[in-house]
């Protein structure tokens, strides 16, 4: 890795170039009559101009942001009216797509203008116009390669691998300018693929120089990110999607895969966020491989399995050659790149909710399968609620997505337009299902009455049932068979009832298994559950046992938690299983967590993020931040760095610690 | 032997994932009771035979709830409920298995464990305070084609240690201290069944490896080192670091952890 560039960028050394956008503003383009289509592209022109060409020292792939901010395009007034009228989903703004890079890193943008809307072309003159700036600055520096590159690329389709890397930088900085947030990189080493090779074969290029330039363009992703929009810093969704197969069936996997794992886990950095696709097939070495990367501590790579994904995605409707085709959103939620316009995060179903609604009821259930109709029922109320809530969305255009997209207004929807419902609380739910089922229907320990009230009063007057519930009754993750069989049922049943309803834009809905930040937003709406969560007690993170759960082992845990069919909950979210950073350092530690994984694949789970955390660093890191500035850590789908996540953040990393395996 | 129910054992833990214990991936069984009192021991609920209460100090309001009598046949031994913690934090730690149960709990794993080319682990505690449970499951598992292994402080019997020696596939074998005033001194106990058993295993043929934990002033000194080295010969040997924390459980058990307060006097 270039090691001056690492110290500038991680050293913050180019904010000093940053400054203020200048121009028009939400209130000047609606004076001028212009539509939100040209607005966006009159600000991303705006912004191209603002632009000053910045080199970084050593770098080999040119842009970077020093217009820092950018208007809304809308004023206030027109989005409380637009809001009145749809539903807006976040910011307005498209987000958590995966462009298709390839299609136009291979024609050039000159060649793709030929066929876009006066809007899309104004956007590329701007683009190729900076990128001409650009040139003059590399020229200037004496950094004739850059200038040769800067030549051809993005007005032409790339030839080398270097200009294949300028181009992806260039567009991707170009769906960020344009406003549209957690931009995903796709399936880098599958469209990268032809240029390595060829450069390879062609002998213009070594293995070596292709590492240094993949590292550039990993130190790259990480120069503007702060200015990218998310719940916390690093939540900016540059994710980039491994291995898997391609449409013909053949592993993607290369020599390519390979540096990007090793350039990942050299760099050290939060994005890129490496993804890696395997099944039960995949070599046992690829394991090892991301392994060593899972080693460094990052977080990386997340593994999702096509095994289970791929006919997931086809049950929903996908045809093969784009299930086969998937990557991920900003975390884990499966996305077609080019042709998924979905909206893979639009709600969450919260378990632990359902079993708290449900559980007020319990008094007058005679039996389990009363209480577990009831449950049902209320998963089906919730879940009407929710599709009910979405009527008519609406996003702001984005004239220069729609060229990286199968769409002529990808704004308004592509091939797929499914919404995503992530499930939160799982295990927190299937455990309490398991109790009632335990201790009040067959061991009869508590009367109805007597369960419903301790629950109510937070456990203070029955701490016998607490203490049994916490400490003996069967949890997620010990793999006894009782929750498990519960939480096959929740699951199931939140995929089935969402199945054959179709949403404003004529998609379906798709069930998931992640949290994203609802972890915390639903614990804090409960009061305590029947598992013996108590009052405030945060839930799991993603697909994962309850915090407070005895637990012997990740074996028990891929058991349990692989028992479910999880092709019936494709929108994602992975198993977390959190390991001693010092685990690695026995001999063959790295070995053995491939096979933990390879495991945990031939099992059937579908998605799997591990980190390697040490408990002491990170609690002195909260005392000491200022000593720990680059201390990354996995939040749910995505990493960060711990210092500057927001203390309530910092602190359930921390509780997972407890439970290291 | 404290333990002479056939069928049962007493364990205080099952972990899995133990990469330490032991070739390839393993599950490791804690057995409960060590005939050792080593004053660094950083298992010190593994010493008693017996099922022990277990306290979240930390969290623990002394609020005296705990200390109501009530009626669970459970709680007798402790003279506290061990239900009556307002947040929960009261925990029994050890449980009686019997053979079948273990067995069963152990299987769960096999597929996995063959496949990383790994095994079962039996540790503690001392596994061989208890050794006909010990000697049933190490037959059933070696019926299973299970790889076992045992890690023992090798305080036994000759004739028990030799037994449960052909039984098992790998022994990990402690030697602390060679000299026996000193083993004496800092484990309570003579090393003398401890030498013979180790001369018997280092000529038996039987895969073994020799560990010493490095217990800065006991056991870490050149003497030591040099006169264990002439023990084992060219037997494999592994030095263990020594954990600095150690003493962690010690207050969960209301108990203090020796080795702390002997430091000033060792070091």
């Amino acid at each position: 890795m270039n090691k001056e560039l690492y110290a500038f960028i991680t050293g913050k050394h180019h904010h000093i170039w940053r400054k203020d956008y200048c121009g028009p503003d939400a209130a000047a383009w609606k004076k001028a009559g212009l539509t939100p289509r040209e607005r966006m592209a009159d600000r991303f022109v705006k912004l191209c101009e603002q632009e000053d060409p910045c080199l970084l020292p050593g770098q080999k792939l040119a842009f970077i942001r020093t217009v820092k901010n950018l208007p809304d395009v809308l004023t206030e007034e027109e989005w409380t009216d637009i809001r009145a009228k749809h539903h807006i989903h976040e910011l307005g703004y498209l987000s958590n797509l995966s462009p298709d890079y390839a299609t136009v890193m291979g024609t050039g943008l000159l060649k793709a203008k030929e066929t876009a809307d006066p809007c899309t072309a104004k956007e590329i003159d701007a683009l190729i116009g900076l990128a001409a700036r650009y040139r003059e600055a590399a020229l200037k520096a004496g950094d004739t390669a850059m200038a040769d590159v800067l030549a051809h690329v993005p007005a032409y389709g790339a030839r080398t691998f270097r200009e294949a890397l300028q181009m992806l930088r260039i567009l991707h900085w170009s769906v960020w300018a344009e406003g549209e947030y957690h931009n995903t990189l796709g399936r880098f080493d599958l469209y990268m693929k032809p240029y390595f090779e060829r450069d390879i074969q062609a002998g213009t290029l070594t293995r070596e120089e292709a590492y240094e330039l993949i590292c550039d363009f990993f130190l790259d992703c990480n120069i503007d990110s702060d200015l990218y929009p998310g719940i916390q810093q690093g939540d900016n969704g540059q994710s980039m999607m491994l291995g898997g197969i391609d449409k013909d069936g053949n592993s993607v996997y290369s020599d390519l895969s390979v540096l990007c794992l090793r350039a990942s886990g050299e760099i050290r950095l939060i994005d890129p966020k490496i993804n890696l696709r395997v099944s039960k097939d995949t070599p046992l070495e690829v394991f090892k491989e991301g392994s060593r990367l899972t080693a460094a501590g990052l977080g990386f790579p997340q593994y999702s399995n096509d095994d289970i994904v791929i006919p997931g995605l086809e049950k929903l409707g996908y045809a093969h050659e784009d299930a086969v085709n998937y990557a991920v959103a900003a975390c884990w939620e499966f996305i077609i790149p080019r042709t998924g316009a979905d909206i893979a995060n639009i709600g969450a179903l919260s378990f632990p909710k359902v079993i708290d609604k449900a559980f007020k009821k319990i008094t007058f259930c005679e039996t389990m399968e009363d209480f577990w109709a009831e449950v049902e029922a209320v998963i089906k109320a919730e879940l009407d609620e929710m599709t009910a809530a979405i009527g008519d969305v609406w996003f702001i255009p984005a004239p220069f997505m729609d060229l990286l997209a199968d769409s002529e207004d990808i704004s308004r929807g592509g091939r797929y337009n499914n919404f995503g419902f992530h499930g939160t609380g799982v295990a927190c739910a299937a455990d309490a299902l398991a109790a009632v089922e335990k201790y009040l229907f067959t061991e009869k320990l508590r009367t109805a009455e007597e369960y419903l009230a301790a629950v109510e009063n937070d456990y203070r007057e029955d701490t016998e049932l607490l203490s049994l519930l916490r400490n003996r009754a069967p949890k997620m993750g010990q793999n006894t068979g009782a929750p498990e069989k519960w939480a096959k049922k929740l699951l199931h049943t939140f995929a089935s009832l969402l199945e054959g309803r179709k949403n404003c834009r004529g998609g379906c809905y798709r069930a998931g298994t992640g949290t994203a930040m609802y972890y915390l937003w639903h614990s804090d709406e409960l009061g305590a559950s029947p598992d013996g969560r108590r009052k405030g007690e945060p839930l799991g993170t993603n697909y994962s046992a309850s915090l407070f759960s005895k637990l012997d082992g990740p074996v028990s845990i891929v058991d349990s938690f692989t028992s479910p069919d999880l092709t019936e909950t494709v929108n994602g979210g992975p198993l977390t299983l959190e390991f001693q950073q010092k685990m690695f350092d026995a001999p063959d530690g790295v070995d053995k967590v491939a096979h933990l994984v390879r495991y945990f694949i031939r099992k059937g789970g579908h998605q799997l993020q591990l980190n390697a955390v040490s408990r002491d660093t990170l609690l002195d890191a909260q005392e000491h931040p200022e000593k720990y500035p680059h201390l990354i850590v996995r939040v749910w789908g995505w990493s960060a760095y711990f210092v500057e996540l927001d203390k309530c953040y910092q602190d359930q990393v921390l509780r997972r610690q407890e439970y290291v395996l | 032997m404290t333990n002479v129910i056939f069928h049962t054992g007493v364990i205080f833990d099952i972990k899995e994932f133990a990469l330490h214990d032991g070739p390839g991936v393993r599950t490791t069984v804690f057995f409960k009771g060590c005939p050792l009192r080593c004053v660094w021991c950083h298992n010190p609920e593994g010493l008693s035979p017996k099922l022990q209460l277990m306290t979240k100090e930390s969290s623990c309001k002394k609020c005296g709830s705990c200390a109501v009598s009530c009626s669970h046949e459970e709680c007798q031994p402790f003279g506290r409920c061990i239900y009556a913690c307002p947040d929960a934090l009261i925990s029994v730690c050890g449980r009686e298995m019997t053979c079948d149960e273990l067995f069963d709990r152990l299987m769960k794993d096999a597929g996995f464990l063959r496949e990383s080319e790994g095994g079962i682990t039996f540790s503690g505690g001392e596994p061989l305070m208890q050794p006909e449970f010990l000697a049933k499951m190490l037959d059933r598992l070696r019926e299973a084609d299970i790889h076992t292994a045992i890690e023992t402080c090798g305080y036994a019997r000759p004739e028990i240690f030799r037994e449960i020696a052909g039984k098992t596939d790998l022994v990990i074998m402690d030697l602390k201290l060679a000299d026996e005033e000193l083993h004496r001194k800092y484990t309570g106990v003579s090393n003398r069944w401890i030498l013979e058993n180790a001369a018997w295993l280092k000529e038996s043929g039987k895969a073994h490896i020799f560990r010493t934990p490095l217990i800065p002033g006991i056991t870490d000194t050149e003497e030591n080192l040099a006169a264990i080295k002439a023990i084992i010969g060219d037997s494999e040997h592994e030095l263990l670091p020594y954990n600095e924390l150690a003493g962690a459980k010690y207050p969960m058990l209301g108990e203090t952890y020796r080795y702390d307060q002997m430091k000033g006097s060792v070091l």
